[in-house]
């Protein structure tokens, strides 16, 4: 299957800069570079790219919110802090693809006028940092960032920061506080980084596969990019699978591909052949899937409508046989260490959240506990600084309602119907 | 059913000095004779501006931004005296949703 990001197939090995030049490398920059910023800013837009840390925003209307923006100067970061449990994609494509990265991150700084673009990377990828850092080595000696960038007037210097290994340090504003060495604490929105973000300038904050795709738009065309995915989803998106199934791997699939195919075709279905009890498309926030939902299209909006979400797409199964409520533990327990511990309803939450699902894996508390659980998300709903507070509640109120009988069964006999 | 006193120890709670608090509490609670209730540790009320927070249970008292002089009239209220109006400044939709809690056993 053709592709935007692995055209031929997944990537092995540091694409050097003149292997990166003969399949077209930094000609999107060149062709971007006889152009104004509107222009590129436009292609992107028509080409209906989304942001894939999570969020799915328009990319365009971030990059021209960002540009409108009065303040000076502006920033750009690449966010490579990527740090949910099972996701890969961001690493694959900075160990392997680095110059396909750093060219989208020069165009994204040329399309809202930054003149210093930051590359915050998770400080434990060793191989991804001095992959990155050699392609920099090349890029520059090459006259593709740094002043006067291929002549046209435009200056571009690029730094490289290290991300905390921790999951909020990912979230945009935590990458911008550390970048201004401060500890990786998300800040309260709005404003939001667009108009107030580095340094308390527009600064536009791009996750690494975002930007990835820039190059490819460009040079093909925002009709071209439109024939992969569905009218809202447009493109192609990596999904990250892990030890659950046979062929754990990073994959690129045009959105709207149904979910089956992912985990038959790509991953070779479940390890060892056992059954699915359940689908998690966006781990380790999103809501469990039924198997019977196994032909949702891997898409926004069907997955939404499905009653989950596509998340950065790391898709974890459930096999038959294991105890929902064991599972939700290593969720909760996740959320409530991973919570940074600034907004105190996040911190109730998490740890309540966390310490109600040993007491239903004891068996105590009885069956009403479990009308607590909806309780408490809801009365935090909203009250975070940061996203992180609505991540333990779909997971388990999907698992309330799909599989009463597992928690039934800790609560009424005290035993794990599993184990 | 024993009575319990649960301190709240999340961070702020903490940094307001809810470890002294907690051992305070179970020494003017044995000096004062009182045999029934227990003092123990709680990981979050949620209301952590008002902290450090104290709840009486089963009784459902809670009380607020507790100081260490605050703590006699607390021991006098657990040995049946009134309830210490001051410290009782928590909305009343928290306080709800942390006695259902409470009531299903998660302390």
């Amino acid at each position: 299957m053709e592709g935007v990001l692995f055209p031929h197939g997944v990537p092995e090995g540091r694409e050097e800069l003149k292997d990166y030049r003969a399949r077209g490398g930094y000609q999107a920059l060149e062709k971007s570079l006889k152009g104004s910023p509107d222009e590129l800013i436009k292609i992107v837009s028509d080409a209906g790219l989304r942001g894939r840390g999570g969020a799915g925003f328009a990319t365009g209307k971030k990059w021209q919110f960002t540009r409108e923006a009065p303040e000076q100067p502006r920033y750009l970061v690449l966010n490579g802090g990527e740090d949910e449990p099972g996701s890969k994609k961001d690493r694959v494509l900075l160990e392997n693809l680095p110059h396909l990265v750093l060219e989208g991150t020069i165009l994204g700084a040329y399309a809202i006028g930054a003149s210093k673009a930051y590359l915050y990377i998770n400080a434990r990828y060793d191989d991804a940092l001095k992959s990155i850092q050699d392609a920099l080595a090349e890029a520059e000696a090459a006259g593709y960032y740094g002043s006067n960038v291929l002549g046209s007037g435009f200056d571009l210097e690029i730094e490289i920061v290290p991300a905390p290994h921790n999951y909020v340090a990912g979230e945009d504003t935590a990458a911008i506080e550390v970048i201004e060495g401060k500890k990786a604490w998300p800040r309260q929105k709005p404003p939001f980084p667009v108009t107030v973000g580095l340094f308390g300038k527009p600064t536009s904050v791009n996750n690494v596969e975002t930007l990835a795709n820039v190059p490819p738009i460009v040079l093909k065309g925002a009709d071209w990019y439109r024939r992969f995915g569905t009218a809202e989803s447009a493109g192609t998106m990596l999904f990250s699978l892990n030890d659950d199934v046979n062929r754990p791997g990073v994959y690129e699939l045009p959105f709207g591909t149904p979910l089956r195919y992912l985990i038959e075709e790509c991953g070779g279905g479940m390890k060892g052949g056992q059954k699915i009890k359940a689908i998690m498309p966006a781990a380790p926030s999103s809501a469990f899937l039924p198997p019977e939902k196994i032909d949702t299209p891997l898409d926004h909006n069907s997955m939404r409508e499905a009653g989950s979400a596509l998340g950065c797409g790391v898709v974890k199964l459930v096999a038959e046989g294991t105890c929902i409520v064991e599972e939700l533990i290593k969720i909760a327990d996740f959320f409530a260490t991973e919570s940074c511990g600034q907004c105190p309803a996040c911190r109730m939450e998490t740890s309540s959240l966390a310490m109600m699902l040993k007491k239903v894996q004891a068996g105590q508390g009885g069956m009403p506990m479990l009308e607590q659980f909806g309780k408490i998300i809801a009365f935090n709903k909203g009250k975070g600084f940061c996203n992180l507070i609505a991540m333990p509640g779909p997971p388990i109120e999907s698992a309330i309602k799909l599989f009463p009988g597992d928690f039934q069964a800790h609560l009424t006999t005290g035993k794990c119907p599993v184990n | 059913m024993a009575r319990i006193c649960l301190v709240c120890q999340n961070i702020d709670c903490k940094s307001r000095g809810s470890e002294r608090l907690t051992t305070e509490l179970a020494q003017k609670i044995a000096a004062k004779g009182i045999k029934d209730v227990e003092v123990k540790p709680y990981m979050c009320f949620g209301a952590c501006q008002e902290g450090p927070n104290i709840v009486l249970y089963p009784e459902k008292s809670w009380y607020a931004k507790v100081q260490p002089q605050d703590l006699d009239d607390i021991v006098e209220h657990l040995a049946g005296g009134p309830h210490v109006q001051r410290l009782d400044t928590i909305d009343s939709s928290l306080k709800d949703l942390i006695y259902q809690l409470l009531d299903t056993g998660v302390f």
